[in-house]
């Protein structure tokens, strides 16, 4: 389930921030519908504005959004970066780029690969 | 007995299946509730009962059906869609309407993807654009019978899930993906699925067989009335009459019979055989909601009923005639216009309707009838939006086909210029209209009723001017006029043909006509 705003007080003193990242999706299949609403839901977790761009694009996909995310032809090799802009923008980043090194948790959720 | 018939088809689920056939059917009409919510908070009202629906479907104990409505929830709640919806009912839009065309358009991107992955997410697309839809309307999917085949172009992923299977049954889709959610469904639960039959007809409850291990779709019995020899049966007396709406004069001229249709659900009861067909359906009776006007799948699933009845006889399908004394709930804004010209004034619904008819008109027997049509333009202006879904539908590899489209001669400055329309394939008399307008008189004008007899001469000398300048294109009566016995003489002697009447009328007219010869006079004995 997507939860509420991660507005912790642990995090009160980074509020606004502005913050990149660049990771290559290892997942076989790359990002279809499963893996995709994993990242979308936990993107729409954090309050930050989260934008993606693949393999060297100029054009930033809204990282909340499911349709432009599975659109993107994301697969085995692409290079993702992620921007985020706003309240938690360093902790989504973080949690985002970790959640795509971990092939959005597909062993974990089904014991097996899509 | 003749052999089985067998349909080459693609294996999706293994195993074998036997049941009576369901052909996908329309969702109930219901109006929709007076409303007095903006837009935006209709539609995020809309989408929250959506998500909440397939919130309780998700609660089952099927891994792969959750990761669907997991994917179906993340879709309605996607912010890239609802600003565009939004954009659109800032611009206007109906909200019904502003959802139907942003999804459609985002269907139309996934159909198009070189991606088959991509591709068989289209479905789901849909499923959750109808299931807004349905809440708008107030209605929601119907499940169909435990145990028995379904048969349709593609099935809901909702719908599969809210089903029992437990009584056994199959799924056999003339179009569908092997891959797609459906048919990984299918086979988590040993649901035995063919895709890609092709368009088939078989009539509902029919025993067929879907075949999984081999991908085939068996249709058991071959139908009686799909012979032409229906001369074995002489002995039926009681049993309507089986001539296929075709009869003869006493003097030997041929007269089709047809029946007016106003809800799918009315033709079950009556044995297609006994009819030529549906001379007028009135599609505004089955689409009561803007919503419903805004569904094209719910459309086209009615005509398809209708199709699927009729069984290669003729199907009349009216657009929707609306406007004036037929409100359309939820329509507001063009209230004096009615018919074609409201149609031509709120193209978004006449497209809604155009898209669902053209692929309904797979079936050659379908045929498409203009409302209210005055000017030979109006015709022409139609005629252009299904050229423009047309080929929109051939670049999205939809199956479909251009209809005859025809016009109702309802307006007597039409009636008095019939020659003049050459870009309409046939014509259908509507005499109630006809009569109200030629003596300027009001439909809910309840003193003027008692002297109809006396409108009748003028309208027939009318008729008959106008079956003269119809210049032998297809010409039939569908109004009240044409199922009163007391005028079928009158009506062939002004030349008519083809009568389309209510079914409890077709003993009634029947027997007129045989006991008439061509010109209306009595046939000698009588």
């Amino acid at each position: 389930m997507s939860g509420g705003l991660r507005i912790g007080s642990r995090e009160a003193e980074q509020v606004h921030a502005s913050c990149q990242t660049e990771v290559e999706v290892k997942h076989g299949v790359g990002l279809h519908a499963r893996p995709s609403v994993t990242f979308t839901r936990l993107a729409k977790s954090f309050p930050c504005s989260i934008e993606v761009a693949v393999n060297g694009s100029d054009i930033w996909l809204n990282g909340k959004s499911i349709i432009k995310i599975m659109g993107a032809r994301i697969r085995k090799g692409s290079v993702i970066r992620i921007r985020a802009d706003g309240i938690l923008a360093e902790e989504a980043i973080r949690a985002l780029k970790d959640l795509v090194e971990r092939n959005f948790d597909e062993e974990k959720k089904h014991g097996r690969t899509a | 007995m003749a052999a089985p018939l067998r349909l080459k088809a693609t294996s999706a689920s293994p195993g074998v299946a036997t049941g009576p056939a369901y052909i996908a059917e329309p969702l109930a009409a219901a109006a929709s509730p007076p409303s007095n919510l903006s837009g935006h908070a209709e539609l995020g009202n809309a989408i929250k009962t959506a998500i909440r629906e397939l919130q309780n479907l998700a609660a089952g104990p099927d891994l792969e059906g959750m990761d669907i409505i997991e994917f179906q929830i993340e879709v309605l709640q996607d912010p890239t869609l609802t600003e565009m919806a939004g954009a659109r009912i800032d611009a206007g839009e109906n909200v019904a309407f502003a959802w139907a065309g942003t999804l459609d358009g985002y269907i139309r991107e996934l159909e198009c993807s070189e991606e088959e992955r991509l591709r068989a997410r289209a479905v789901d697309i849909l499923d959750i654009k109808n299931r807004v839809l349905s809440v708008l309307t107030g209605t929601s999917l119907d499940d169909f019978p435990a145990g028995s085949i379904y048969v349709g172009r593609d099935m809901e992923p909702s719908r599969f899930l809210a089903h029992d299977w437990s009584a056994g049954g199959g799924i056999a889709l003339y179009a569908g993906s092997a891959v797609g959610h459906v048919a990984l469904l299918a086979r988590s639960r040993s649901v035995p699925m063919v895709v890609g039959v092709g368009q088939f007809t078989t009539e509902g409850r029919q025993h067929i067989e879907v075949d999984g291990d081999s991908g085939v779709v068996v249709l058991q019995t071959a139908r009686e009335n799909a012979t032409p020899a229906q001369f074995g049966h002489p002995a039926t007396s009681t049993a309507p009459i089986a001539d296929n709406g075709s009869l003869h004069t006493a003097d030997g001229e041929q007269v089709l019979l047809s029946i007016n249709v106003n809800a799918p659900g009315e033709v079950d009861s009556i044995p297609a055989a006994t009819t030529a067909g549906i001379g007028l359906m009135r599609s505004e009776f089955a689409v009561t909601s803007l919503s419903d006007a805004a569904n094209e799948e719910k459309q086209f699933a009615i005509y398809r009923r209708l199709l699927d009845w009729a069984d290669g006889r003729t199907v009349t399908v009216r657009m929707l005639d609306i406007g004036g004394d037929k409100p359309l709930a939820g329509l507001t804004g063009a209230s004096s216009l009615r018919g074609v010209r409201l149609l031509l004034a709120r193209p978004e619904i006449a497209r809604v309707q155009a898209r669902a008819l053209l692929r309904a008109g797979i079936f050659s027997n379908l045929r498409v009838l203009l409302p209210m049509v005055t000017f030979p333009s109006e015709i022409d202006d139609l005629r252009q939006i299904y050229r423009e879904e047309a080929s929109e539908l051939t670049r999205r590899g939809v199956p479909h086909g251009i209809p005859p489209i025809g016009m109702m001669v309802e307006v007597p400055a039409a009636a008095l210029m019939l020659d003049r329309f050459e870009s309409a394939d046939f014509f259908s008399f509507g005499t109630n209209d006809l009569t109200q307008y030629l003596f300027a008189s009001a439909r809910e004008d309840a003193g003027f009723a008692p002297h109809q007899g006396r409108t009748v001469p003028a309208v027939l000398r009318l008729l008959s001017q106008a079956v003269k300048l119809a210049g032998g294109k297809p010409v039939s009566i569908c109004g009240d006029m044409a199922s009163d016995p007391s005028r079928t003489a009158d009506l062939l002697a002004a030349g008519i043909r083809h009568f389309s009447v209510a079914a409890a009328r077709l003993p009634a007219i029947r027997s007129a006509i045989v006991g008439l010869n061509a010109d209306g006079t009595k046939a000698a004995g009588e």
